[in-house]
């Protein structure tokens, strides 16, 4: 019996000291640069993985043609590209690798999931990497950008990527025919919702997120709430969720439901119905743009301008995540994938990406190389001036939390009836708790 | 056991005294028992037990996954979060996987019976009949349900659709908090019914007759027969199907993850979602251990409850 005894406990201490270490992050065998040193690229072979989920789908040229473009330039340098279907899954991979201690040497990031893995002493700042906090590169992007890349201990963690901003998406020829315009305002987009909501159209169709995922209702959320003057979050991520910015906003969005001009669901619901002609409007990423084409199919004409202003003047909000780079890379990794940064936020490479995935280019440097694109797509100009005044939502880790607690206050309010004053005050309520949790 | 082996006499050896035979014992107890059993215990061990147990340790911390070195001791503090959680409350969840286990164990159980009977004879028809019915089961949970997505879908799905086009009420299926777990219902019924029909069908074929027939001469009515005859011969069928289809219910989580995504405003978060949401999507490692510590603990409750009200040839099941 006591051999038994032994022998599950020696099972069991075996097993909780494996994964007890899975965490710990493995030991580099080439000493780092100096500190203020910028790590030159390497001159040996040497391979990095990037897990991202760009190659899934109608982005996949973009992006392969990003990596053998660097490799042509680096050919010492292999990029290892780990593609996954959604955001979702790919952040669950990178957190399941970083536990087992086999992080990818890159890895695409929303703020606050930058902010968990730095928690967790994952990351690697790009001081390491350019041997200061705010290489020369940064101030070449748009100022909105710029501000994305810090956590919130101030220091620089992430390099910007796939950027973009929410951009109106409609049916021209259907407000055409009912006599409207283009809205410049909320209180005009909501007449024109209003007006266009008949023989079975509803103004627009929106996913208001879930408490696992932010969606464009989401945001669209954020943006009323900021262009009524409101503030959701301080800079330190303490929440204002029921403050009179949030609750007018939702308000907003519940008078367009109970007019019957505002509807939800899931899966892109406003792309699907605008498709369908069962909707007018859409209110999606700029980068959607192919997407969003591909589902009117030349139906009628797909109209596209900006942002309708609140009383606070044009608010818009950053979308898209940035780049991180993990603990656990050696120095020479490091060194390529700063090298790999580098290269893809370059001018002439921003101009190469933004024209082939519709994301916007962080640079404004990028834009004289990006003409003929600019000609073909005219919102371009309006949407990338926008980078400079996008916000983003402060960088901490409960910030992912409180999205959820947003999305369901609004589905309460759209889906149940739910008073915008209470359904935000639960929010608030909630993602105060998230915040003292950590 | 050792009498027969004592009392034999001396004259059956012809005069040599006989050899003892070595009392018998359970193979399982000895030492070559034990080394057929290892690999199956230590996977079971390994993937069962130990897990256990490491959640268990796991929930009394504020679990840092990324770097366990990081995690601060809180002791009873995530299962007194239980209580202070508003979003979603524990006792919500707790309902709605009581909720939807309710219905799958009731209604399944029902609708598995019936079709059952009326697909117990044989034929062509009724054979094909039974392969349609049993093929949502072998289908992949998750690519159904993202089928299914879109025939709740409001505005361009085929339920509706269906509704519209008998003058039926609409619904809001999926969108709205009253509907979406009877929606989700709807589909795990569609996916699960097939197995526990395919397992009353083997029931109802080793019945024997007798007693059906000397009932019928007897005058009973077709409802008598069932009630009295059929359904009192099935019942260690039924608390098999109701066993399997409890916890399975219980640890439920596909079709809420790709339907609902536990909502809307939490309607369809069960437990085991929870679990996930937290654990795995939020990050908050320790909360979701003491929650999966909780679910772990309610499946054992209703097991042994279960067991306990089990009697005569069903507790051969247990």
């Amino acid at each position: 019996m006591r051999y038994r005894i032994a022998a599950v406990a020696s099972l069991a201490a075996l097993s909780l000291s494996a994964c007890a270490g899975g965490g710990t992050p493995a030991t580099t065998t080439t000493a780092p640069a100096a500190s203020g040193q910028e790590l030159a690229v390497p001159t040996k072979p040497v391979t990095i993985t990037f897990e991202e989920a760009m190659t899934i789908g109608t982005l996949k040229p973009a992006m392969e043609k990003l990596v053998s473009d660097f490799q042509a330039k680096y050919p010492n340098i292999t990029v290892k590209l780990q593609g996954d279907p959604d955001y979702a899954t790919m952040y669950t991979k990178e957190k399941a690798e970083v536990q087992a201690g086999n992080a990818p040497t890159m890895g695409q990031a929303y703020e606050s999931w930058a902010s968990y893995f730095q928690s967790g002493g994952a990351l690697t700042p790009i001081s390491e990497l350019a041997g200061t906090d705010t290489p020369t590169e940064m101030s070449t992007f748009y100022k909105g950008v710029q501000k994305d890349l810090a956590l919130g201990d101030g220091k620089t963690w992430m390099w910007p990527f796939n950027k973009s901003v929410l951009i109106l998406f409609s049916n021209a020829d259907m407000l055409k025919a009912d006599g409207q315009a283009a809205p410049k305002t909320w209180d005009d987009y909501a007449s024109v919702m209003k007006a266009v909501s008949k023989n079975g159209v509803t103004g627009s169709t929106i996913d208001p997120g879930s408490a696992t995922a932010a969606a464009f209702g989401t945001q669209w959320f954020e943006i009323l709430d900021k262009s009524n003057g409101g503030t959701l979050y301080d800079a330190d991520g303490t929440p204002h969720l029921n403050d009179a910015g949030a609750v007018t906003a939702l308000t907003y969005l519940k008078s367009l439901k109970d007019a019957g001009a505002l509807a939800t669901g899931k899966n892109y619901p406003g792309e699907t119905a605008l498709g369908a002609k069962k909707g007018a409007f859409d209110i999606s990423s700029a980068a959607g743009y192919g997407f969003e084409k591909a589902t009117v199919g030349g139906k009628f004409n797909l109209g596209i301008s900006a942002l309708p202003a609140g009383p606070a003047g044009p608010v818009n909000e950053l979308t898209g995540t940035n780049i991180v780079v993990f603990k656990n890379a050696s120095t020479d990794q490091k060194a390529a994938a700063w090298a790999f940064l580098k290269f893809i936020t370059s001018p002439a490479e921003q101009a190469g990406w933004a024209s082939t995935s519709g994301y916007l280019p962080v640079t404004a440097q990028a834009l004289p190389l990006m003409q003929d694109f600019v000609a073909k797509n005219p919102y371009e100009t309006a949407a990338v001036s926008e980078l400079d005044t996008a916000f983003a939502l402060p960088p901490h880790s409960w910030i992912f939390k409180c999205q959820g607690y947003e999305a369901t206050a609004i589905q309460d309010v759209l889906d149940n009836g739910a008073a915008p004053t209470a359904a935000l005050g639960t929010a608030q309520t909630a993602c105060t708790a998230a915040k003292a949790q950590g | 056991m050792t009498a027969t082996t004592t009392a034999r006499p001396a004259l059956a050896t012809g005069g040599r005294r006989p050899r003892r035979r070595a009392p018998a014992r359970d193979f399982r107890t000895t030492r070559w028992g034990w080394a057929y059993s290892a690999p199956a215990v230590l996977i079971f061990a390994a993937f069962v037990i130990v897990p256990t147990g490491y959640t268990f340790y796991v929930s009394l911390w504020k679990w840092n996954a990324l770097n366990p070195a990081m995690s601060v001791y809180r002791g009873l503090g995530n299962y007194q979060r239980l209580f202070d959680a508003t979003q979603p409350t524990f006792l919500s969840s707790l309902w709605h996987s009581l909720y939807f286990s309710g219905a799958m164990v009731v209604g399944g159980t029902a609708l598995s019976l019936a079709l059952a009977l009326l697909l117990q004879r044989g034929g062509a028809l009724l054979n094909a009949s039974r392969v349609a019915l049993f093929l949502p089961h072998a289908t992949p949970m998750i690519a159904t349900s993202m089928i299914w997505v879109w025939i709740f879908n409001p505005r361009f799905g085929l339920a509706d659709w269906m509704l519209h086009s008998l003058h039926l009420p609409t619904s809001q299926w999926l969108q709205s908090s009253t509907s979406a777990m009877p929606a989700v219902i709807v589909y795990s019924l569609w996916h699960e019914v097939g197995f526990t029909t395919v397992v009353f069908l083997g029931g109802l074929a080793v019945l024997p007759n007798e007693l059906s027939e000397a009932a019928r001469m007897d005058g009973c009515s077709a409802w008598q027969e069932f009630w009295h005859i059929t359904w009192h011969q099935l019942r260690p069928v039924t608390v098999f199907v109701v066993a399997i289809t409890a916890i399975t219910s219980l640890q439920a989580f596909t079709q809420f993850y790709q339907l609902s995504d536990g909502g809307p405003v939490y309607a369809t978060t069960t437990l085991s979602y929870l679990v996930y949401q937290e654990a795995f999507v939020l990050s908050d490692t320790g909360y979701g251990a003491a929650l999966a510590v909780v679910l772990f603990a309610v499946t054992v409750f209703f097991t042994l409850v279960r067991r306990r009200t089990a009697t005569g040839a069903d507790s051969a099941l247990t």
